[in-house]
């Protein structure tokens, strides 16, 4: 229970980071469309083109000061204001940013680009309500602002509405297929429907519109969609793309190494989990993550020093168990391995990989009850895993009972046929997400 | 009186102490600084100097017909008796799907004791003429010459070495046809009849009507079908009758019951109960392990020893294979060379016919090769046998189609440490980063330099002469044994040797590798020792022969219940 809440936590917190990423982002584009046409004069305009590229290149610290002179002279520009809140946005001061687009759209009610920031930040802050009040007046201002209406749909989206937030997707589509946030829109709706084939029609249209993009969170909030419904080939062009434009961030480089695990090349995902190791030396996610590359490619020793260390990061997945487990036992441990097993199991009861290998290790210590034991109730929680029944057939074979190995051996061809087969994959990767 | 007494010992027995730790120190030091004997390495021997010219032709063709890239094999074999190995290479000939523009021939070269050799096959009369792919040597007739049995894609032949340079066809009277497609050859004695028999893996059903249409549809191009989409066949087992015929005993035996698509096998004793048994790999299906029951009876129990399958309980792609005690416990280990992303296999002998497959860093180092011809032997001469591996991918185009894997693949050397084995290619020669298409592998001292040389055949390129540089820098014997009462290649034989502390003990395993064969001979490496104790080998048929105090660093012979002949 404690886990599942720190985890929780850890995933709400990691989506907190990644829609302020996002928001930024966006935040820039609507800065630098802003200031041209809030300027009073060439100066003025030079001068705010100045520090909003001071924010774009994250030299916060000299824009606040640009901004901060402007304000003593001038507290209520709006331009200065919106500026200042995205500085202060930037620097995870949300309260702040809020209050500085506020008196920027208080002051000058028609400047729909703060009162897009204020979309932004109170969608980050799940706050849609206060979001769809805001896009209300920018559509008022500007009934064809696209973006609005995508992020309208965002909103109602974050509202449950389903309805609503289809019309709005739909609306900012206008029958073309060529605005790459509503169809991510409508794909995410589908996904809430449980509408398979149309996520994947979506994003596969999502995924040609972006070939070319240049906004990395999008790229990779795309690329999360898309591996959660498969399309891991779409997923990985994302990523690609995301790390080329921004090729030092952690969250991308460790995706794309699990886009490329569900590729099954072990090769390149190690190379990107290294990766993100050099970059983020205690990062517990791609610490088990190429603890587990490394364990497929049978480098026991090394594999077992980064799954201890994940362990030690974070609290122990029952994966982690499993695969040290597995380190174990093909270090011929097999008493230290059932110790690992029966951890990973009493986590998750249902772990049946896990019994499958505890199965096994009672086998090499020839403990044929305890391995029948295990091994039939793993294939009572998987009937569909080959491994289980291969390990019952070895078994069986061992205690004399050469047709309960047949029959196993059997299931094993039906389940071939039936296309269930584990290609040779002994060990699942980590369930975990980035 | 007393304590002083007390005194003196207890100096006596500190200074005692003192000095065994001061030698203890003085021998960790010469331990450490002693000079390490440079580690032997493999040397190409170019054509231009061996003069070997022959060429294996694969006869690949757009049609990609299977038998195309299975082959070939080699061997080593001492054909007429002088002392010296000669080389066999087997070669692509004419078939149901193919015609040659021009004739190819398998080929005999003869060892000319100076490097070279010389081109004999026309006048000994084995150039073969069929589809070929492996060869099995050894005197199957008991009358001292060493002869050859080629195996084929089609129908196979047994060349009886008539004794005076020449062979004679005797495959229609021995009985030994075997027709299909057929891949290793296995001569051991299953009875312990002083017989050799022979064991023939069959691959799958195939004809060239068979070749169903394996295409990439980018390339609009076929490649190699993957054989599990043959059916398979049963391996055979001739009964050497004895009288220069051979019975089929594969149905009553037990072997034809598990039809397979049987590659490499090899003769050895998994149970020490003095039975050779059988360990076949297999392609796409699981491997056999066939347990020699006695009375000429066969179990297949590859299932129950876990050695069938891959962990996931998915049949892998096993090609060659070997057998040796790695470890020095006493009980015979496997190993099985996959194809690619499958691993190979070091299964071993946790006795009781249970077998547990723990590759160490063979694994991660052949993750993406395809494994062949493969041998145990001691390259070093230390004691104890190393592992060499000769790779190649069967598909021509597999580059265009998986990444990182390759068509041709580099040569491995893994050196024993006791209880696994160590990647030293890097180390043993520039052979070892080249690529070849490599298939199989023969062990054989052609130097008579008292070190394992190898030889390797490439599918469709030239053949891999590589002298092994530097392994006799380490003290040895060599061993031709001589069975008056055994089987004549003393297949089965256990041998013994100790030197100081140096104490091993070896199997003589019959076949192993892939499609080839080896230099009969045993050498038997002791390290830095500079006296051998003594020798002994136990025969298949129970006689011990003692040698002691045998010469070192000399090749002798040793027959049956006599001891070393002068």
């Amino acid at each position: 229970m404690k886990r599942n809440s720190s985890n929780s936590h850890k995933k709400a917190h990691k989506a907190h980071k990644g829609e302020a990423l996002l928001l930024l982002c966006l935040l820039f584009l609507v800065c630098l469309f802003v200031i041209p046409a809030r300027a009073q004069s060439t100066d003025v305009v030079q001068a705010f083109e100045q520090v909003a590229a001071l924010i774009r290149d994250d030299r916060l610290a000299e824009a606040d000061k640009e901004l901060t002179k402007v304000l003593r002279l001038q507290p209520d520009l709006p331009v200065a204001l919106n500026l200042m809140g995205s500085v202060r946005a930037k620097q995870g001061r949300l309260a702040e940013a809020e209050s500085l687009f506020l008196r920027a759209v208080q002051n000058d009610k028609n400047f729909t680009g703060a009162r897009m920031n204020l979309v932004y930040l109170y969608l980050l802050k799940r706050a849609p309500d206060k979001a769809i009040a805001q896009l209300n007046e920018v559509l008022a201002l500007e009934p064809a602002n696209l973006e609005a209406k995508v992020l309208m749909g965002d909103a109602y989206l974050a509202k449950n509405d389903l309805q609503k937030a289809e019309e709005n997707y739909l609306a900012a589509l206008d029958n073309k297929l060529d605005n790459a946030g509503a169809l991510f829109g409508l794909a995410q709706i589908s996904r809430v429907k449980g509408e398979q084939r149309e996520v994947a029609i979506y994003l596969n249209r999502v995924g040609t519109l972006i070939a070319d993009s240049t906004a990395p969170d999008f790229l990779y909030k795309f690329a999360l969609e898309a591996m959660q419904v498969g399309l891991f080939d779409a997923a990985k062009s994302a990523l690609e793309r995301a790390v080329s434009l921004k090729p030092k961030e952690p969250s991308y480089l460790l995706a794309l190494g699990i886009a490329w695990l569900r590729k099954t090349d072990l090769f390149e995902a190690e190379k990107l989990f290294r990766r993100v190791l050099v970059l983020e030396p205690t990062n517990a996610q791609a610490q088990l993550h190429l603890g587990y590359v490394l364990l497929n490619q049978k480098k026991y020793a090394e594999a077992r020093t980064w799954l201890e260390k994940s362990s030690r990061t974070s609290a122990p997945i029952p994966e982690v168990f499993y695969y040290l487990g597995l380190v174990a036992q093909e270090q011929n441990n097999d008493a230290g391995a059932i110790v690992l097993f029966e951890k990973a199991v009493r986590q998750l009861p249902s772990y049946a990989h896990a019994r499958i290998a505890l199965g096994s290790s009672y086998m090499k210590l020839k403990n044929y009850v305890r391995a029948r034991q295990e091994l039939e109730t793993a294939v009572k929680l998987d009937p569909n895993e080959p491994t289980a029944h291969y390990n019952l057939a070895l078994l069986y074979a061992r205690i004399k009972e050469p047709e309960r190995a047949k029959e196993e051996l059997r299931i094993i061809d039906q389940l071939k046929a039936k296309g269930a087969s584990n290609n040779g994959v002994v060990v699942l990767p980590p369930k975990s997400n980035p | 009186m007393a304590s002083s007494c007390c005194l003196l010992n207890q100096i006596r027995n500190q200074s005692v102490f003192i000095r065994a730790t001061n030698c203890l120190w003085l021998l960790t030091l010469l331990l450490v600084y002693a000079p390490q004997k440079p580690k032997p390495t493999f040397e190409e021997v170019s054509p231009a100097t061996s003069k070997i010219t022959w060429k294996h032709d694969n006869a690949q063709s757009p049609d990609r017909q299977l038998p195309e890239t299975v082959g070939a094999g080699c061997a080593f074999l001492d054909y007429d008796n002088d002392g010296w190995m000669d080389i066999y290479f087997v070669n692509s000939g004419p078939s149901d799907f193919f015609t040659p523009t021009a004739p190819l021939k398998n080929a005999l070269y003869r060892n000319n004791h100076d490097g070279t050799f010389t081109d004999v096959t026309d006048k000994a009369g084995v150039a073969g003429g069929k589809f070929g792919m492996g060869v099995a040597a050894a005197d199957y007739d008991g009358d001292g010459n060493i002869d050859l049995y080629i195996t084929n894609y089609g129908s196979n032949i047994l060349y009886r070495n008539n004794s005076n340079g020449t062979f004679t066809d005797v495959t229609d009277k021995a009985g030994v046809t075997a027709p299909g497609w057929s891949t290793c050859a296995t001569w051991f004695d299953y009875d312990n009849d002083a017989k050799l028999d022979l064991f023939v893996s069959s691959f799958v059903f195939y004809d060239k009507s068979q070749n169903p249409l394996c295409t990439d549809p980018t390339l609009k191009q076929r490649y190699y079908c993957v054989p599990r989409l043959f059916k398979p066949q049963p391996s055979r087992l001739f009964h050497n009758n004895g009288d220069g015929t051979f019975q089929d005993v594969s149905r009553e035996s037990g072997i034809a019951g598990s039809p397979g698509k049987s590659f490499g096998a090899v003769a050895t004793d998994v149970n020490n109960d003095g039975l050779m048994d059988l360990f076949v790999a297999n392609d796409t299906m699981p491997n056999f392990l066939f347990l020699n029951k006695g009375g000429g009876k066969f179990e297949e129990i590859g299932l129950a020893a876990g050695v069938a399958y891959g962990e996931a309980g998915r049949p892998r792609s096993g090609m060659g294979v070997d057998a040796a005690d790695f470890d020095g416990d006493g009980w015979q280990d496997l190993f099985v060379a996959n194809i690619d992303q499958e691993f190979f296999s070091l299964y071993h002998n946790d006795k009781e016919l249970i077998f547990t497959d723990q590759p160490g860093e063979i694994a991660p180092a052949t993750q993406l090769l395809s494994g062949w011809g493969l041998k145990f032997f001691d390259y070093d001469n230390d004691g104890d046998p190393d592992l060499f591996l000769v790779n190649g991918h069967p598909d021509d185009m597999i580059e265009t189609r998986v990444p990182r894997v390759r068509h041709r693949e580099p040569l491995l050397l893994f050196e024993n440490t006791g209880r696994n084995f160590k990647d030293v290619s890097a180390s043993s020669g520039p052979v070892f980063t080249k690529m070849f298409s490599g298939r199989g592998m023969a062990l054989g001292d052609f130097d008579n330099d008292g070190d394992a040389d190898v030889l390797t055949s490439n599918n469709g390129e030239p053949p891999l002469l590589l002298r092994n540089q530097g392994g006799n820098r380490n003290n040895w014997i060599g061993l031709q044994l001589i069975a008056t009462k055994s089987n004549p290649a003393a297949v089965g034989a256990t041998i013994t040797w100790q030197a100081g502390m140096l104490k091993r003990s070896r199997l003589k395993t019959g076949g192993g590798s892939y499609l080839s064969s080896h230099d009969p001979r045993e050498i038997l490496g002791v390290g830095i020792a500079t006296k051998i104790d003594y020798v002994e080998i136990r025969w298949p048929s129970g006689k011990i022969d003692k040698l002691t105090n045998p010469p070192l660093n000399s090749y002798v012979k040793v027959v049956e219940g006599s001891g070393i002949k002068k």
